[in-house]
């Protein structure tokens, strides 16, 4: 089991690879490569969170390979705890986005080419232990949203026609000049690129000021932070925080996401919102909580006052949406937030929280995803004044929806409100006020939720729709009942995967010397 | 004082490559004149037959470590001078390769088209072996000569003959204030040779007389300001004669540069680094800004060219060994990635006889090989993992970052965003848009073999950096007494 991770790596880049050799013509046999490589990745992923010893915690699974000796750069894997969870989170989307778009027909290969890269990219940062190598594959991760969105994605002008000005100012504001899918596209690159840069400055910085001229985080994590000298560890942790938080993303740097997400097809959003945006908060983790403690309990606090700005306006703007996949894109900003919130208290239930809510939300907004994108190859519209009583028609896809929709702001017994309450619990007191906030942002949750599913699944069903299908293949069901039945029953047994966290967040957190030890308690759940 | 030449003395063996260039590129013309029924095409593949044997021995030289210098001291074989001599012949091998169809449509002058070739290939190998001032003139000289009439090629079109008059005009400015700054140099130190020059105190004349050489050979390499010529020559010139100047005379230029500045004056590096920054963050900036507004694929190229040049010249500024290291591995993906892009659009100008980048609309349904190919050589151009241009910029970067040139760190990632735009909206055009026409696109055997080569160099550079970062750190070794480390 020592190669665990470059068989869940590999198996994704090597489907991939194999896909180039199949022909375009045979839709069902490159769906069947692109499933028998995911599925080997998310069981190996599995095998991974049950192998993993938590009692011994740390770095496991180590493999290291010369690559580029001369500059510093070695092939160095490993996870700890907080790795396994968004890995199995990545594997699990990628096998239920490969059912979730097999109606795709145009260019169907290449489609699941780009998404596989695109997977095996947020993969491999996660299992770096190369800071060179989190961000060959951080920037690897961009360009096949690109072509995703710009290829196979759809317009997103219709709903966007402003009735009410004062209403609608937002959205014009960040999106005035087009909401074609190529517009999307290309800001969700070039913000991602202009984020990916700063961090790379950051990074940079580290590599040539820690006179070890190396890039392995494992190394570098030895050297002590006044080497680098206050003002130029401050500078290297502003850089490394607002780069990656770009991908996160932290309001105000969000305004890609949502547009992003709506142009995108379904299984490109379902991994954009569910993987690809934790790669900025895991990579905060890995690179300025993991190498500089002292400047993290520094700054951190920065971003528990701009998480105010994700969940609050993030709602409230989700409120507003007539899109249904709009609204999912808000929603997702906006849960963003609890993520930071729940780093920014930097103690050991709240950063537990994070992480487990990384993983809850992953799965609760691939659900949301998934399913708008259902209706919205039924209907051919998201807009939801138009839609409703869809409930009539589909009755699985509405049954399956409700318990995502419930998830998502974290109704007991899901795996959302374990997350939800670990990050509310520890972060209460640093930060009570910004906790109460955060607490009115899951009842916005709850509106936009509720109002979305009323107005797609009840009320009347208009005629036009009356052809619309319920999800009756296997195939069809297969990636719903799968993430449904993750999320339930992690829901329902949290504590192996609690533990595993813990052992990547105690040993992280010892670090900043702040451990305090009613807060170090370990999770009675 | 000079020694008299004794050839008995002489190791040829140091030039044979050269020799058998001269000897190859002979043969070509003579078979051209004196065989006229003997198939252009056969004389393509004489010559990419050739051009391997020498590239084979200089790869043997290289492994050898093969070194020494004839003629008192001009000519030199070192593991730098070698590294330059494969790379103007791997440019040289892929742009025949990628000129056959082209010449084949051509009416007129198909022979001397690769005499040319092969005799341009010859100037710039002795370009890499020049080892003072005076044999870096008539190196300069003698490989520019065969472009002059390589860019008028197409005589009857218009843009071609404009482009050709353009180069020479400035070809021959540039000349003569390289000799006009070499002159000045001799006249402040007494002596033109690299090895001499190392141990000059730096006088007024000799500063204003290196600044005129470095200005002649900013032009050579196409760094801004002197960049001006560069556009409307690529857009005129036939395709795989800009292929060909994309990228060779840069590269034998930057084995001069190197040997110039990283040995002869690195004593002096606090005088030429605001120099080189400066050059460095002009063609990046302006390279990349000019670019998004371009309408043509080649004039795209050219302009991307320009910014590409910038990166160069960061690890140039850098001054260390490093820096040199990184700038050959650079030079290596910006080989493939470039001769392949241009591969593209040769062959689809073919086809089409256009190449603006409006006609390249979907011509992901019309070839989706061709497409991707384009989508990877833009993509290690922009610098995208795991392509080989990322690897080399962040090398270059890396040198800069441990010299403490941050703002300049700083300027070249920004330029990485910009770069991003315009290459992504060809992106979106070969892959978003609806082709007009949706017949399909087909590559003759040795165009695929050229896209083929380069996707090979370039995810090569990309994924096993290693080979290539010890090639270049071999070839560096004579700057590994530098005074920076």
């Amino acid at each position: 089991m020592t190669h665990l991770l470059s068989i869940i790596l590999f198996s994704l880049f090597g489907g991939a690879i194999l896909l180039i050799f199949v022909p375009n013509s045979k839709p069902m046999m490159v769906r069947a490569v692109a499933a028998v490589a995911a599925f080997i990745s998310m069981i190996a992923s599995f095998i991974l969170l049950y192998t993993f010893d938590y009692k011994k915690g740390g770095f496991q699974f180590i493999e290291k390979y010369v690559w580029a000796p001369d500059v510093g750069i070695s092939f160095h894997m490993g996870v700890d705890g907080i790795a396994v969870p968004l890995v199995l989170a990545s594997c699990i989307l990628m096998f239920a986005g490969i059912f979730v778009s097999w109606h795709i027909k145009d260019r169907t290969k290449e489609f699941y080419i780009f998404l596989l890269i695109l997977t095996s990219a947020t993969v491999g940062v996660y299992v770096s232990l190369d800071l060179f190598f989190l961000y060959f594959f951080y920037e690897m991760s961009v360009i096949p949203m690109y072509l995703l969105i710009g290829v196979w994605g759809s317009h997103t002008k219709n709903f966007l026609e402003s009735k009410n000005p004062l209403k609608d100012t937002p959205r014009f504001f960040f999106n005035f000049t087009s909401n074609s899918k190529e517009y999307a596209a290309m800001k969700l690159v070039l913000f991602l690129s202009a984020g990916a840069i700063l961090a790379l400055m950051g990074i940079l910085l580290i590599y040539s000021n820690s006179g070890l001229y190396t890039f392995d985080l494992l190394e570098l994590s030895e050297v002590p932070e006044g080497k680098y000298g206050k003002a130029l560890v401050s500078a290297i942790w502003i850089m490394v925080f607002f780069g990656f938080a770009s991908i996160a993303p932290l309001w105000p740097m969000h305004s890609w996401s949502p547009v992003g997400h709506a142009s995108a097809p379904a299984a490109t959003s379902m991994l954009h919102a569910g993987v690809l945006m934790k790669l900025g908060h895991f990579s905060i983790i890995r690179v300025a909580f993991f190498l500089f403690p002292e400047a993290t309990q520094e700054w951190m606090p920065i971003a528990a006052y701009l998480c105010i700005g994700s969940i609050v306006y993030g709602g409230l703007v989700a409120l507003f949406q007539r899109d249904t996949k709009y609204v999912i894109g808000y929603s997702s900003s906006s849960h963003m937030g609890y993520i930071f919130l729940g780093m920014a208290a930097l103690n050991v239930i709240s950063l537990t929280g994070a992480i487990f809510y990384m993983f809850a939300h992953a799965l609760a907004t691939g659900l949301l995803f998934a399913m708008a994108g259902w209706v919205y190859d039924q209907t051919h519209t998201r807009d939801i004044p138009s839609l409703g009583g869809l409930s009539q028609k589909m009755p699985f896809i509405t049954g399956a929806f409700i318990v995502a929709v419930v998830a998502s702001f974290g109704l007991p017994l899901t795996v959302n409100f374990v997350g939800e309450l670990m990050i509310v619990v520890g972060s209460w007191r640093m930060y009570p006020k910004i906790t109460i906030l955060a607490v009115l942002g899951i009842c916005l949750t709850l509106c936009y939720l509720f109002r979305m599913m009323r107005g797609v699944f009840f009320g009347d069903l208009k005629p036009e729709f009356s052809g619309a299908m319920d999800a009756t293949l296997w195939h069809d069901r297969l990636p719903l009942i799968l993430m449904l039945s993750c999320s339930i029953y992690y829901g329902l047994f949290p504590s192996h995967f609690i533990n595993v966290i813990q052992s990547g967040v105690i040993p992280l957190l010892e670090r900043m010397h702040k451990v305090t030890p009613l807060l170090t308690q370990v999770g009675g759940f | 004082m000079a020694p008299a030449l004794n050839l008995a003395d002489i190791d040829l063996s140091l030039m044979a490559p050269e020799l058998w260039m001269t000897l190859l590129s002979c043969i070509v013309i003579s078979i051209d004149f004196l065989f006229p029924k003997f198939g252009k095409d056969k004389l393509a593949y004489l010559s990419l037959a050739g051009t391997s044997l020498i590239c084979l021995q200089l790869i043997g030289f290289f492994a050898s470590g093969k070194s020494g210098t004839l003629f008192s001291g001009m000519f030199v074989l070192d593991p730098l001078a070698i590294f330059f001599k494969i790379f103007v012949l791997i440019a040289t091998l892929l742009i025949v390769l990628s000129s056959i169809d082209y010449i084949n449509k051509a009416k007129y002058f198909r022979g001397e088209y690769y005499f040319l070739i092969l005799f341009s290939a010859l100037g710039m190998m002795f370009m890499s072996s020049a080892n003072d001032f005076l044999s870096l003139y008539l190196s300069l000289e003698f490989s520019t000569f065969g472009f002059y009439v390589l860019v008028t090629y197409l005589r009857n079109d218009l843009r071609s003959s404009e482009a050709g008059i353009k180069f020479f005009i400035l070809g021959v400015l540039t000349s003569s204030i390289i000799i006009y700054g070499i002159s000045l140099v001799y006249g402040a130190t007494g002596t033109i040779r690299f090895s001499e020059l190392m141990n000059i105190t730096p006088s007024l004349g000799a500063i204003i007389g290196l600044l005129f050489i470095f200005i002649g050979l900013g032009y050579k390499i196409g760094a801004v300001p002197f960049h001006a010529w560069i556009p409307d020559v690529y857009e005129g010139a036939p395709t795989p004669v800009t292929s060909f100047l994309s990228i060779a005379p840069k590269g034998a230029a930057f084995a001069i540069t190197l040997r110039v500045i990283l040995s002869t004056f690195s004593g002096m590096r606090s005088d030429w680094v605001w120099f080189m920054v400066g050059l460095a963050v002009l063609s990046m900036t302006y390279g990349n800004i000019v670019a998004i507004a371009q309408k043509n694929m080649k004039r795209l190229l050219a302009y991307s060219g320009i910014a590409q040049i910038g990166n160069i010249l960061v690890g140039l500024a850098a001054g260390t060994k490093m820096g040199g290291d990184a700038i050959l591995f650079y030079l290596l993906a910006y080989l493939f990635a470039n001769v392949g892009a241009f591969a593209v659009v040769i062959i689809f100008s073919n086809l089409t006889d256009k190449d603006d980048i409006d006609d390249l609309a979907g011509l992901n349904r019309r070839s989706p090989f061709l497409a991707f190919s384009l989508l990877v050589f833009l993509l290690s151009l922009a610098g995208v993992p795991p392509l080989g241009g990322f690897i080399a910029k962040l090398y270059i970067f890396a040198a800069a970052i441990n010299q403490n040139l941050i703002f300049l760190v700083i300027v070249g990632l920004l330029n990485i965003v910009i770069s991003m735009y315009y290459y992504l909206v060809v992106v979106k055009k070969i892959y978003i848009a609806e082709p007009t026409d949706s017949s399909k696109i087909p590559i003759s055997l040795p165009l695929r073999a050229v896209v083929y080569i380069s996707l090979i160099g370039v995810f090569a550079l990309g994924v096993f950096p290693k080979t290539f970062m010890d090639w270049s750190m071999a070839a560096t070794e004579i700057f590994s007494n530098l005074a920076l480390k």
